[in-house]
């Protein structure tokens, strides 16, 4: 049956990349048929399996650690970014196991949607569980923060080793403290408060209202001292290093910094300037933060998958931008959150597009900030900015939610798919 | 043209998704017609002015309830003063619940409101979440998103202010309170914003005791254009087709 299903599942694989692009397809029949592939594969490895989850970071902390492991001689089995849920995770799998479902790795670094969680983990049961922070996102799904709160709490009872946390997260220092009080070992990675001060609002933590503060009586194997752009000092076990990460932005450190934490409790033998070299080296994760051409025209594309995330990348822009392109679809069902955005950093908009871009058009009018044409149709809106915008110092901006990233990718030929 | 000063409640604890960012737009509005406006933000009664001219107040997550709950009391005497005073409440989500008579917590617990509205707030029921559409109590076409816990229920005589059409699956069909310099909604985030409708009758509400009217500007049928074209599109999701 074994042998069976993960055959099918990778000729299913097969067809479904002729049309050009991925899907979870293959992971779902896998899933269907073998309903214990994860554990199976995954759960033998001799590291271990390390679970990423959160608000934001995921991708990029799951993407650093990869990296870092990998630059220790580790072999690593990952997901590729946002293929997060049991389908994504399995199609994964069918990529990089053999017929009898052996992965050939040390350790599995997965990137796991924070709702999917504890059901994710009922497939695969995490040694470790690094969450990297809780953020106001995604309200008309999971109502409110605290809902977050508690899945991941559910989440971190089930590493059968630990859970490192993000130590400068309110909530997620919170989380640290109940799971450390209920008897788990809990490590954190701290940010120093000059390094939060690096970013104007910081580390955009959800705002919960707890009985009494939380203490996290753990001592943080790393510290992240300082930020500026794209250089990022830290401490990791009272040793101090300098990264240039290959992203600017306060947020990226803090990813950076949660991936040593995790990995320098992981690696017997952690050697900082391999980890420093890793990090320095990552590639961008897809759509985060990465140039793509169209019509011959370079286009940074920013993500915005809510306010934290789209806070934190306006703060790290170190001069205002100018003429950008926004595009907002119904992958954001409710995007009220613009409004408590601080735009200053936001110039001009040259087009609104997607099925949301009357709402951005309310807040730009509110706000004073000049704005172009407002084109739904994406592709239209995409052709009339790379016409209209002049040339200028470095890639033309696009600040777009997940579904648009995905969709310019495509238009702009990029054809392979993301969780492929 | 004259000044204002709005008073904006607890922002901290009660400005989830938007939800306080109404009061930034009612002074948009505002400004563009010529009025200075003042947003003070009230964290305790400390803060609180003699005299206000409109109260604002946004929604929160289930954590705020209890210590915002606790705020609000504490601010019942200087927003009772306003209102004596003739100050116009304008209150979304959580911020409405709690300047109601009573909150039911979700494990049944009842809380004292503030009073102002004449409205009783349950947690206990399921939460929707999602786009609602219909016609506002002066029979125009009103829209925005919901995304909250339980139900309200309007004292007899209270009127609201919208009623939601059919296609809304899972909604009760009145949505809203409008009173005398009262204003109240369960639609989040900018609700303003998505029905500047409102945004006029509240300032011509401020305006007329003064004896003054809104001089409208393009910025006034701007907004008014992109968004009527933001409600189509909410209708056109929600399957509504309007003359």
């Amino acid at each position: 049956m074994r042998l069976f299903a993960f055959a099918l599942a990778k000729i299913l694989r097969f067809l479904t990349r002729l049309r050009g692009g991925g899907s979870a397809l293959p992971g779902f029949f896998l899933l269907r048929l073998l309903p214990h592939a994860l554990e199976r594969s995954l759960g033998t490895l001799p590291l271990g399996v390390i679970f990423v989850t959160g608000s934001n970071g995921k991708s990029t902390t799951t993407s650093m650690l990869t990296g870092i492991l990998r630059a220790h001689g580790l072999r690593v089995f990952s997901n590729p970014a946002g293929g997060n849920l049991p389908q994504g995770l399995a199609s994964a799998l069918v990529g990089s196991a053999t017929l009898c479902g052996k992965v050939a790795a040390d350790i599995a670094v997965l990137e796991v949607d924070e709702a999917y969680g504890p059901q994710i983990s009922d497939l695969v049961t995490p040694d470790w569980v690094v969450v990297t922070n809780i953020q106001v996102d995604q309200l008309n799904r999971f109502g409110e923060p605290e809902a977050v709160y508690r899945l991941l709490a559910t989440l971190g009872m089930k590493a059968k080793v630990g859970v490192v946390v993000n130590g400068s997260d309110p909530n997620t220092t919170a989380l640290g403290a109940q799971l450390h009080a209920a008897g788990s070992r809990v490590e954190q990675m701290r940010v120093s408060a000059p390094a939060q001060a690096s970013a104007s609002h910081g580390l955009v933590s959800a705002p919960m209202f707890f009985d009494s503060p939380p203490l996290l009586a753990v001592a943080a194997g790393v510290v992240i001292t300082a930020v500026e752009g794209s250089h990022t000092s830290v401490e990791v076990a009272g040793v101090a290093a300098s990264i240039v990460l290959p992203q600017k932005g306060l947020h990226y450190a803090v990813d950076a910094g949660l991936a040593l934490e995790m990995a320098s409790v992981v690696v017997d033998n952690f050697q900082l300037e391999r980890a420093v070299m890793a990090l320095e080296n990552n590639a961008t994760v897809y759509g985060r933060g990465e140039t793509i051409r169209y019509r011959g025209v370079d286009i940074a594309l920013t993500m915005m998958k809510n306010l934290p995330s789209l806070q934190v990348n306006l703060d790290a822009f170190s001069s205002p931008l100018e003429n950008v392109f926004i595009a907002v679809d119904e992958g954001t069902p409710d995007p009220s959150w613009i409004f408590d955005a601080d735009t200053s950093s936001l110039a001009s908009v040259s087009i609104l597009s997607g099925s949301k871009a009357w709402q951005w058009a309310l807040l730009l009018e509110h706000r004073g900030i000049p704005y172009g044409e407002i084109i739904e149709d994406s592709r239209a809106g995409l052709d009339a900015f790379v016409k209209r915008v002049p040339a200028q110092n470095g890639p033309l901006h696009a600040i777009v939610n997940y579904e648009q990233m995905m969709l310019i990718r495509r238009i702009a030929g990029y054809k392979e798919l993301e969780g492929a | 043209m004259g000044s204002f000063t709005f008073a904006r409640l607890l922002p901290e604890m009660l400005g989830l998704n938007g939800s306080s960012q109404n009061a930034s737009i009612l002074a948009s509005y505002l400004n563009h017609g010529g009025h200075d406006v003042k947003i003070l933000d009230i964290h305790s009664s400390g803060d609180a002015p003699l005299q206000v001219d409109a109260v604002c107040v946004g929604s929160g997550s289930a954590s705020s309830l209890l210590p915002a709950a606790t705020s609000i009391i504490s601010l019942v005497s200087a927003i009772s003063r306003w209102r004596s005073a003739g100050a116009l409440v304008m209150a979304v989500g959580t911020g409405w619940d709690l300047l109601g008579h009573t909150v039911t917590t979700p494990e049944g617990e009842v809380l004292p409101g503030a009073g102002i509205f004449a409205s009783h707030a349950d947690h206990r029921g399921t939460r929707f979440s999602g786009e609602v559409t219909g016609i506002d109590h002066q029979g125009r076409a009103s829209a925005g998103y919901v995304n909250q816990v339980g139900a309200i229920a309007l004292e007899a005589g209270a009127s609201a202010l919208m009623s939601v059409d059919d296609a809304v699956l899972g909604y009760p069909r009145s949505e809203g309170l409008v009173g005398e310099n009262l204003f109240a909604t369960r639609l989040g985030g900018p609700a303003l914003a998505l029905n500047p409708h409102w945004c006029q009758d509240l300032a011509q509400a401020l305006l007329e005791p003064r004896g003054e009217k809104l001089h409208r500007t393009e910025f006034h049928e701007r907004i008014d254009h992109a968004a009527t074209r933001a409600r189509r599109l909410i209708d056109a999701r929600l399957g509504v087709v309007r003359n």
